[in-house]
């Protein structure tokens, strides 16, 4: 489902030159439930906005079901990133002063859905995350661990192929981030791919795959093995 | 439809999520704008054609009859005197020709000998005078002829002041000590800029309420308020009937309608042929100075242009432009506070194109608040120019294609003000507003 053939990613300044990225290359099938951990700057997130067409690379290639990103107008980059691929970030970014419905209701908007249809897919998305009764709220009014209940089902409620998480407990306290995981994990079950950046060696336990980032280069991309054997190796 | 519903109900949370940015912008935005409607409006009345169907046809003809001899005057006379009036009006050549002049006097009802006459302004003129500038009558009609007569045209604001109606044909009234029958009433008309009387300077006040015939003018020794002299030694205080058809005062504003260039070629072929008669018989000792102004070239031609309005337009112009800079420094304050929420929407699929139109849709809330608070303040800065520069208490007034001109220049400015804030909405890096 995506490939990434030698992408390389550079950070220029005037001074300098980051390689954000090096010759990374990954194969990530369809519904796979990945980590991607590493050090802070190691390049985690820089892959995930990648992988979300939210930042260009510089070398090598992304292949989305097949087909290249490169070179696609923003038009076409704005449909992919609504139709196939759903974001939620770890300080939720919500809108204020936007009902919870209303959050949720954005994405749906950009497509052009019916104004019934984005009801009906609001009211599955509110309901798979339990909020359906606080749909009218404003996200101040809700918990952490409510407010990125709701960023993951404005993810969802477009039905994405791919779901793109960066540290997406990283601002909730342990049982909501374990709330938020088994919400994920349900959505992986069914069919979701889930590329999930964290710090969390339980969670990167958690899901089926496990690929870790040092300095901007994959050093193992492992299935089903704990982090300690591939830290080990 | 939803869709531009949402992003205008989006345009109003705006201005709730940061009023006084907000509020300061279309401030600012609004000064500017008004300051440069308002002298815009001035510019435009002084400057437009009030009679396109038929401005190319109008024409001022001068020629340099003073009878002192004087080489170095190679310009005729601003006005003319009653003999050049009869001498240029003789060519048979315009299809309508009318002699004009300002006067001013008392006018009350006959029966009224109690009450106190009120003043009233007096245009003398001819019979053409209402073809030449398309006047149009309520009630009544022009005069038969160009001969004497004790005949008035009332504007219909006069007629409504003496009598309390419009249709007053036949009524009498009292000018000065003279009885007068009222032959017609015109309609609501206003000629701006009044450039038939522009010989005078820029005269911008309201037309004429009483129109008189000009040769019951120099019957009864009517002479103009404005422009007038007098070249000779005859006293023209004394039998004007006589002395002003005779005598050397000009104080005559003449126009010609030529519908044709060939019209015109001739007119000038006449005017040249007259002036050589003249020199022939002794009459005209100056240099040959013939002139035949086109309405429109008239202003210029008197050197009448208001140069304090064209100093305000260019400084309303420049205010403008310090008003949009700033404007544009406020806005894009306000987007770069809402440089995240830009880049969550386009990260949730917000194409640039549907992004602008959510900007677009702000851009005409602002405009249409912009567009209010400007006319307001146009208004008062005209009104304040009006009482500095009482000559256009005249021209302030709005039409619709005015209005819709100045909405249209307020959503460019509103545009302008935010394409900057806008482009960086729009190309900014996605990745760095979002975590």
């Amino acid at each position: 489902m995506i490939t990434l053939t030698n992408l390389s990613k550079i950070f220029r300044t005037e001074l300098i030159e980051t390689h954000a990225l090096r010759d990374v290359n990954l194969q990530v099938n369809e519904g796979e439930f990945a980590a991607l951990t590493g050090p802070s700057g190691s390049g985690k997130s820089t892959l995930l906005n990648i992988l979300g067409t939210l930042e260009n690379f510089d070398e090598g290639d992304y292949l989305l079901d097949g087909k290249s990103v490169k070179g696609l107008s923003d038009a076409a980059l704005s449909r992919l990133r609504n139709e196939k691929i759903g974001f939620i970030f770890q300080s939720f970014n919500l809108i204020k002063d936007f009902s919870i419905f209303d959050n949720i209701e954005l994405p749906l908007r950009y497509r052009g859905l019916k104004a019934s249809d984005r009801k009906q897919r609001i009211e599955q998305a509110l309901e798979l995350v339990g909020l359906h009764a606080r749909r009218d709220y404003l996200p101040g009014q809700l918990s952490g661990g409510q407010q990125q209940r709701v960023a993951i089902a404005r993810a969802i409620a477009g039905e994405p192929r791919i779901l793109l998480a960066d540290e997406p407990t990283g601002n909730l306290d342990s049982l909501m981030a374990r709330q938020v995981m088994e919400l994920l994990e349900q959505i992986n079950q069914r069919g979701c791919t889930i590329l999930m950046v964290t710090h969390d060696p339980e969670q990167a336990r958690r899901a089926g795959r496990h690929i870790q980032i040092v300095d901007g280069q994959l050093h193992d991309s492992t299935l089903y093995q704990p982090l300690a054997a591939v830290q080990g190796a | 439809m939803d869709n531009l519903l949402h992003a205008f109900a989006l345009a109003l949370r705006n201005i709730k999520r940061a009023p006084l940015p907000y509020l300061l912008t279309v401030l600012i935005l609004s000064l500017g704008l008004g300051m440069f409607f308002s002298n815009a409006t001035l510019y435009y009345w002084l400057n437009h054609d009030p009679l396109p169907q038929k401005s190319h046809s109008l024409f001022y003809p001068q020629i340099n009859s003073v009878l002192q001899p004087c080489d170095s005057c190679t310009e005729p006379m601003r006005v003319l005197s009653y003999q050049d009036v009869q001498k240029l009006s003789s060519s048979g050549i315009p299809s309508a020709q009318a002699a004009m002049f300002q006067s001013a006097g008392y006018a009350r009802l006959p029966g009224n000998s109690d009450v106190s006459p009120t003043p009233v302004r007096l245009r003398v003129t001819q019979r053409d005078f209402f073809t030449l500038f398309d006047v149009p009558f309520l009630h009544g009609e022009r005069w038969a002829d160009d001969t004497a007569r004790r005949e008035l045209i009332l504007s219909k604001a006069s007629a409504e002041r003496f009598f309390g109606r419009s249709n007053v044909v036949g009524e009498t009234l009292r000018l000065g000590n003279e009885l007068f029958t009222i032959s017609g009433v015109l309609q609501d008309w206003e000629m701006l800029p009044r450039l038939y009387d522009v010989a005078n300077g820029l005269n911008s006040a309201r037309s004429a309420d009483i129109y008189l015939p000009w040769e019951t003018a120099f019957d009864l020794g009517i002479k103009s308020n404005t422009t007038t002299m007098s070249r000779d030694e005859r006293d023209y205080s004394d039998n004007f009937a006589v002395n002003g058809r005779e005598g050397q005062f000009y104080q005559a504003q003449f126009w010609v309608q030529l519908d044709s260039p060939q019209q015109v070629t001739a007119y000038q072929q006449f005017m040249q042929q007259l002036v050589h008669s003249e020199k022939e018989a002794g009459r005209h000792p100056r240099p040959e100075a013939n002139r035949l102004t086109n309405i429109l070239d008239i202003t210029e031609h008197f050197n009448a242009r208001n140069r304090q309005l064209d100093a305000f337009a260019l400084v309303s112009l420049l205010f403008l432009l310090v008003c949009l800079f700033n404007a544009s420094h406020l806005s894009l304050n306000r987007y770069l506070a809402s440089q995240y929420e830009f880049g969550l929407r386009r990260a949730l699929g917000c194409s640039r194109s549907q992004l602008q139109q959510l900007i677009l849709a702000d851009v005409a809330v602002s405009a249409a608040l912009a567009l209010f608070l400007s006319l307001a303040v146009a208004a008062a800065a005209m009104s304040l120019i009006a009482s500095l520069l009482p000559a256009t208490r005249n021209l302030t007034s709005w039409n619709p294609l005015m209005v819709l001109t100045m909405a249209g220049t307020a959503l460019i400015a509103c545009y302008l003000v935010t394409l900057y804030p806008a482009l960086r909405a729009s190309f900014g890096s996605l990745n760095r507003q979002l975590k």
